[in-house]
């Protein structure tokens, strides 16, 4: 049971990062973006291209593999988002998962649809948390998952960018009347989320064999599913939501597994969700923070 | 030269008109004020001064230059600034951060701003209690002030304030008014929207709209004194 709860926080961890960027982009802008995970999808491919193809030094790979994922936010938000803004958000919603999958397509286009591996950062070697196998890999996503909520903590209270993002969410005409450019921040929302999601993919990549589309089809939905449990606007509630998405998922597996059910993940998964849907569906931590 | 000056401002919303031609001058260091019935186009006017509403025609200059067609953001950056009707301060947020966002054109001087911050409060010692109040918990009359010392934070040179008194009592409305001349002595021009002409005891200047147009400008004494005026154009004798 306790190996379960370690695996399921490791676990979490992926699914919190993901679930940040899914709470900046609503904050800032009110849209539910399916979008978030091909930011990562696309940064392991650039960041794994460049190391295993053109043996390119791993820490220049991996700030290349973050500069495409920015790339993309802004261009998807140039192209998609911009000229939708003041349509329905369900339609941008729409758009945002056609985006995705155009995407998958392009990285299967290009990258064939074969299972690739990228190496992990900082070597191969495997720990022993009360039994359960831990790579390195896994304990570098975790800190760099706790620095990020350190650094996004101060980002929105201390400074006046990170005001001015929660600004835009709240008062568009206030934002204005303020001095503040909406385009402006609009660009940079997306681009910070792109960053966000291309740090949790080039981060996931090396912990199994990855393909496309793998952010999407493996963590989009715990994601979200992390991201509503947290509140859909609160920084911490998405750090906490994936820790208990994961938690559950893994729980789930160790006690449902006896009955032989299939897909006893995605089943918690979704459990879960509607459980908070119908009975809180403000979020554990519904509020903007 | 005036700091201000409109010259035959046209615009409206979609297709309907509400400005027919709006020409007004301020000069720097003045207060003026715009009285006019609801739904006049006075609040029309103060966002196309602010840019946040186009212009179909006419020139809007300021401190000499055109501005007309500038965007909001340009005009913060230029000094002229406003406090819009409605509330419409960052509810989620402080009062302090709401201040801080007010400061957004000036924000690398941290200096300037700190300074700002504490004059803003020695004016408003209200919001000096509420500080750390999230600003969509304080009363509409709170709010409203909290509109006008955000527009200060800007350190503006021209301050536009649409309904400066709106929901508040006649003894706090005074309250704002005297806080306006003290913004004004400071150095800043202003230009209030009312509706409570006890407004005029603090005016230099005295514009009154009427569907879409200026019908009157002059001294705000003059209009003070003058309740036939009022009257004839607002319908309110005092
Ligand atoms: N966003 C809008 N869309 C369409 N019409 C509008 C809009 N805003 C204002 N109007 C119309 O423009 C006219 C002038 O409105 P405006 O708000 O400028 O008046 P006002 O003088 O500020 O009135 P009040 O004293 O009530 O604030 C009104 O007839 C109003 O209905
Ligand atoms: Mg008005």
């Amino acid at each position: 049971m306790l190996t379960s709860l370690v695996i399921g926080v490791f676990q979490g961890a992926t699914y919190g990062l993901l679930a940040v960027g899914l709470v900046l982009v609503y904050k800032g802008t009110r849209v539910f973006n399916f979008m978030q995970g091909e930011f990562g999808t696309v940064a392991a491919y650039a960041t794994w291209g460049l190391v295993a193809n053109a043996h390119v030094p791993y820490g220049f790979a991996v700030l290349a593999g973050l500069a495409c994922a920015v790339l993309l936010g802004l261009v998807v938000e140039r192209l998609v988002i911009r000229p939708l803004l003041d349509s329905p958000k369900i339609t941008l919603l729409v758009a945002t998962v056609g985006a995705a999958l155009l995407t998958i397509s392009l990285t299967t286009l290009f990258g064939k649809s074969e299972g690739r591996v990228l190496a992990p950062a900082l070597g191969s070697k495997n720990f022993f948390i009360l039994g359960a196998g831990v790579a390195t890999q896994q304990l570098l996503l975790v800190a760099v998952l706790a620095g990020l909520a350190v650094a996004l903590a101060y980002f929105f209270s201390r400074t006046d960018l990170g005001l001015a993002v929660l600004a835009t969410s709240q008062d568009a005409f206030a934002t204005r009347v303020v001095g503040i450019s909406v385009p402006a921040m609009s660009r940079f929302i997306w681009g910070f989320a792109a960053l966000l999601g291309g740090i949790a993919g080039i981060l996931q990549a090396p912990i199994g064999v990855f393909g496309p589309g793998f952010m999407t089809g493996l963590f989009i939905v715990p994601a979200f599913t992390a991201a509503v449990l947290g509140g859909m606007t609160s920084l911490p509630g998405a750090f906490l939501g994936g820790e208990l998405v994961g938690v559950a998922q893994s729980l789930g597996i160790y006690y449902l597994e006896r009955f032989h059910i299939p897909g006893t993940a995605d089943l918690t998964v979704f459990a879960l969700l509607l459980a908070v849907l119908l009975v809180r569906p403000q979020g554990l931590l519904g509020k903007e923070a | 030269m005036p700091l201000l000056e409109l010259d035959g401002l046209r615009t409206g919303y979609g297709a309907v008109p509400v400005l027919h031609g709006v020409s007004l001058s301020v000069e720097e260091g003045e207060t003026a004020v715009m009285l006019g019935l609801n739904g006049a186009g006075k609040t029309t006017t103060m966002i196309s001064i602010a840019g946040l509403l186009r212009p179909w025609a006419g020139r809007i200059h300021f401190d000499g230059k055109p501005i007309h067609g500038k965007d909001a953001r340009e005009l913060v950056e230029m000094g002229i600034v406003l406090a819009p009707e409605g509330r419409h301060v960052f509810p989620a947020l402080s009062v302090q951060n709401n201040l801080r966002l007010g400061a957004w054109p000036k924000r690398r001087d941290a200096g300037l701003v700190k300074r700002t911050m504490d004059r803003v409060f020695e004016v408003f010692p209200r919001l000096l209690e509420r500080r750390d109040q999230l600003a969509g918990t304080l009363s509409g009359g709170e709010q409203q002030m909290l509109a006008i010392a955000r527009g200060m934070m800007a350190s503006p040179r021209l301050l536009l304030v649409d309904e400066a008194s709106l929901g508040l009592s006649p003894k706090l409305a005074q309250e704002v008014f005297e806080t306006m001349r003290r913004i004004n002595r400071d150095g800043t021009t202003v230009v209030i929207v009312e509706q409570n002409a006890g407004v005029l005891r603090i005016a230099s200047r005295a514009f009154i709209m009427l569907k879409g147009q200026i019908v009157y400008a002059g001294a705000g004494e003059e209009l003070r004194r003058g309740g036939e005026l009022r009257k004839a154009y607002l319908g309110t004798p005092d």
